[in-house]
């Protein structure tokens, strides 16, 4: 499945019926999707702020409060590794590989967590979170549950996003169903912004984000117009 | 490839002068596998690499520009490197994430190519944008280690004669190197190592194009000549191209210093 069915997908089923009326809420729909479906024991979204834990978004399961807990008090692991580097980190066997961690990885095995999934929110070097996953049971992810959760990570980003560029009467299913996010000249535009604003690049993707989502234009024909000087974000 | 000359067969006592003007390719060739294995030693940027082995295939294969689509983790491929930086090419291998001859190639393991007639009735709507753009014939190498694949070589013709079995033959071994360059040896028995390595080239390409957008904003520039001073800026300083980038998006680096020319 291509990762545009796979967005689709994931976002029909968390803004289905009942829609959520707040981003947490919506997070939350997250985090249980993905431990139903992945056979999770935890699954958090956790904010950042460089280093700095904010909390947590969203967290379900028996599992997802104690590994962001331990991580923050230790100050080591692999939700702060992967914030601070924009990679996801994949650990499917925490017993084994204790060397990365020396005092988070033995602290989660004695917990009962052996697997930790972190995936960055983010688009670039900076991150705002991460989206957590860790199961009792040791094992990689499949690939198919793998590009599920890098796909969870990125409506995760842009609802975070949403956040700070609320838009009246917001409408999620609408608002992270956006196609064609992650062309080549989507990045581009966003460098832009960011220099036009003196912002990061994730607070000029968010106005990116609000200014297609406004128009009803694609964010990747905005970008087009970006950089083609047509569209200016300077205030 | 035995040459030929005079009428008969010469049996491998042609003089070297001779021998170097009937063998440019041969020459092209060794100087691209000696630069791949210099670069291989050290700690190398991905795009990079992948940039200079686009630009050796295009010369070496004598072809208009070539460039090197990877596995996204999420599914489909995403450009990582191209011979050419302009937009339009770059788009043309970018939209091979839904139809051509990189998909093809990625789908089956196997070495594809096609001529303007051909690449119409496979990828109608791939082939009108290869021929807007001026290109004629057209092949994709699968990029893979063992039995994974994890992405394609791409070339382009300016004319519908297709790729020589010679051709493609050093293709694929250019598409060797590249598939070892990438995903490390002890990756090959960890998936998860895969994964992680794949998702670190795509996110170097993102972040090149976040700088991109930040220096052509800055110096009033295009962005196509926002990569030339990325690119030269992280050679005069003997830096990774990523680290350059990652370095103006955070404000690490002022963009003025990509501006000047380098002491």
């Amino acid at each position: 499945m291509s990762d545009e069915g796979r967005r689709a997908r994931i976002v029909a089923a968390i803004t289905g019926p009942g829609n959520a009326r707040s981003v947490g809420a919506l997070m939350h729909r997250l985090c249980r999707l993905a431990v139903d479906e992945m056979a999770l024991s935890g699954c958090a979204v956790v904010l950042m702020s460089g280093t700095v834990p904010l909390g947590a978004l969203a967290s379900i399961g028996r599992h997802a409060a104690t590994i962001t807990d331990l991580q923050f008090e230790l100050g080591e692991g692999p939700c702060l590794q992967a914030c601070a580097s924009g990679l996801p980190v994949l650990m499917p066997d925490l017993a084994t590989d204790t060397a990365r961690w020396p005092a988070f990885s033995p602290a989660a095995v004695a917990a009962g967590v052996r697997a930790e999934f972190s995936v960055p929110l983010s688009v670039g070097p900076s991150g705002i979170g991460t989206l957590d996953l860790c199961r009792a049971e040791p094992g990689m992810l499949s690939d198919h549950h793998l590009a599920d959760v890098l796909v969870a990570a990125d409506i995760a980003r842009d609802a975070v996003l949403s956040l700070q560029e609320p838009a009246a009467n917001a409408d999620f299913a609408a608002m992270l169903d956006v196609v064609g996010s992650d062309r080549l000249v989507v990045h581009q535009a966003t460098g832009m912004i960011a220099a036009q604003l003196n912002d990061t690049t994730m607070n000029a993707l968010a106005r990116l984000r609000a200014a297609a989502f406004e128009s009803g234009r694609s964010i990747y024909e905005i970008a087009q117009d970006v950089v083609a000087r047509r569209v200016g974000f300077d205030e | 490839m035995s040459e030929v000359t005079g009428g008969h067969a010469r049996d491998g006592f042609a003089s070297p002068g001779l021998e170097d003007a009937a063998r440019p390719r041969e020459r092209l060739l060794a100087r691209a596998f000696v630069r791949l294995a210099d670069t291989l030693v050290e700690e190398f940027d991905v795009v990079d690499f992948l940039q200079s082995l686009s630009s050796d295939s295009v010369e070496i294969l004598g072809a208009e520009a070539a460039g090197v689509m990877l596995a996204d983790p999420r599914g489909g491929l995403r450009l990582l490197a191209s011979s050419e930086e302009r937009m339009r090419i770059l788009e043309l291998f970018e939209i091979q994430g839904a139809q051509g001859p990189c998909l093809d190639a990625f789908g089956s393991g196997q070495t594809v190519q096609a001529n303007t007639a051909e690449g119409r009735s496979r990828w109608p709507e791939f082939a009108q944008q290869a021929a807007a753009a001026g290109f004629g014939a057209m092949c994709a190498v699968p990029l893979q280690v063992r039995k994974n694949v994890i992405g394609a070589l791409n070339l382009f013709r300016g004319t519908d004669e297709l790729f020589s079995d010679d051709d493609l033959e050093i293709a694929q071994a250019m598409a060797g190197v590249a598939a070892i360059a990438l995903i490390q040896e002890r990756a090959i028995r960890e998936r998860t190592l895969v994964s992680e390595q794949l998702e670190a080239a795509l996110h170097s390409r993102i972040v090149i194009e976040q700088a991109k957008g930040m220096l052509a904003e800055y110096l009033v520039t295009s962005v196509d000549e926002a990569f030339i001073l990325l690119r030269r800026y992280a050679r005069d300083n003997n830096q990774k191209l990523t680290s350059v980038a990652i370095g103006v998006v955070d404000r690490q680096i002022s963009s003025q210093a990509l501006a000047r020319p380098q002491p």
